[in-house]
């Protein structure tokens, strides 16, 4: 394997994303042979390590008290649509068309379920 | 950092408290309803992390949280119970703001040369080593809230591939998944996104003059 092979799916490697376990010796064994690759993997890592704790720490707001409140209203509302009644109406509509003697019965049938479904 | 949040981090495992065998077809609302409350609602501050990273404000990443547990509940009996319950909700999280929050503002998607373009962007190449403690000392001495900052500041698609990736601990394909898009390009957001953050932050500390005892 190449220095720039190397680099260009280093990503990959750092990511815990190559699958295949030979393909992850195949790295390994360039990063024991070659100090440049290896250095420049442990910077990125590094760096990574560093840059998710960073993320972590700082992209953690919590949830304002009044939006969860919000929330667990709004579940109660959409819950209590759920149990109310629904309605069933059915049509039929027959259709007869008679051309040159033949004729042609089309029946068709609908279903419509309704049901109170208010948003707030 | 909590324990939970780190532990969760290393994988979509299944929190605990999750209900894991549930016969939904035999379930009633009202046990629909304890159950959504019990394994849903634990995860609303971290979709509220999330949702300001879409939105970029706290009002709207509220409105966007709302609207993600109203979709959530009216269609929880289509989620797998034993599966991914957090991962699910980023999903809704994300087609809800692209259907109500960006409906407006419609806007081109990235061109189709995006992986080619990442690749040209890695140029491969070694970076110096005066390059390399800089950007360490530069990072070790960051003002709080500069990373997170920075992060805002990025385009949305990198912004989100590198939320989920390095805040969440999400693997590509999961944010595939939640982004709904191919693995591919969760790769090559994530890794201008990381490219923009690092650039960024050293320009910041260049202008600050942390970290200038190598020269920079």
């Amino acid at each position: 394997m190449e220095c720039n092979e190397v680099m260009h799916a280093l990503i990959l490697f750092i990511d815990n994303e190559i699958q295949d376990e030979i393909q992850v010796q195949i790295f390994q064994s360039h990063f024991e042979e070659c100090l440049q690759c290896l250095t420049e993997m442990e910077h990125e890592r590094q760096v990574l390590t560093r840059m998710k704790s960073l993320l972590a720490d700082e992209c953690c707001e919590q949830a304002p008290e009044d939006l969860q409140a919000r929330i667990a209203q709004q579940t109660a509302l959409l819950a209590a649509q759920m149990f109310s009644p629904t309605q069933i109406i059915t049509e039929y509509r027959r259709t007869e068309t008679t051309f040159n003697g033949e004729t042609h019965i089309e029946i068709e049938t609908t279903h419509e379920i309704r049901r109170d479904f208010p948003l707030s | 950092m909590d324990t939970s949040r780190e532990l969760e981090a290393t994988g979509g495992s299944i929190a605990t408290g999750e209900l894991v065998h549930v016969d939904r077809e035999k379930e009633s609302v009202a046990q629909r309803t304890a159950r959504f409350e019990r394994d849903a609602m634990q995860y609303t501050s971290q979709l509220y992390a999330a949702a300001l990273r879409y939105t970029k404000n706290p009002d709207d990443a509220q409105d966007l949280v709302q609207d993600t547990y109203a979709k959530a509940f009216t269609s929880f009996h289509q989620f797998e119970p034993g599966t991914n319950l957090k991962a699910w909700l980023y999903r809704i999280l994300t087609t809800t703001f692209i259907n109500t929050y960006r409906k407006d503002q419609r806007r081109p998607l990235i061109s189709d040369g995006e992986v080619e373009d990442w690749q040209l962007a890695a140029s491969a190449s070694h970076t110096s080593d005066q390059g390399k403690s800089a950007e360490d000392e530069v990072l070790e001495n960051l003002p709080d809230g500069e990373v997170k900052r920075a992060l805002q500041e990025i385009p949305e698609e990198f912004r989100l591939a590198v939320f989920y990736a390095d805040v969440e601990g999400y693997s590509y394909k999961e944010i595939a998944d939640i982004l709904g898009i191919p693995s591919g390009t969760v790769m090559s957001r994530l890794h201008r996104g990381r490219k923009l953050l690092r650039t960024m932050l050293m320009d910041y500390a260049k202008e600050r003059g942390i970290g200038g005892s190598n020269g920079m």
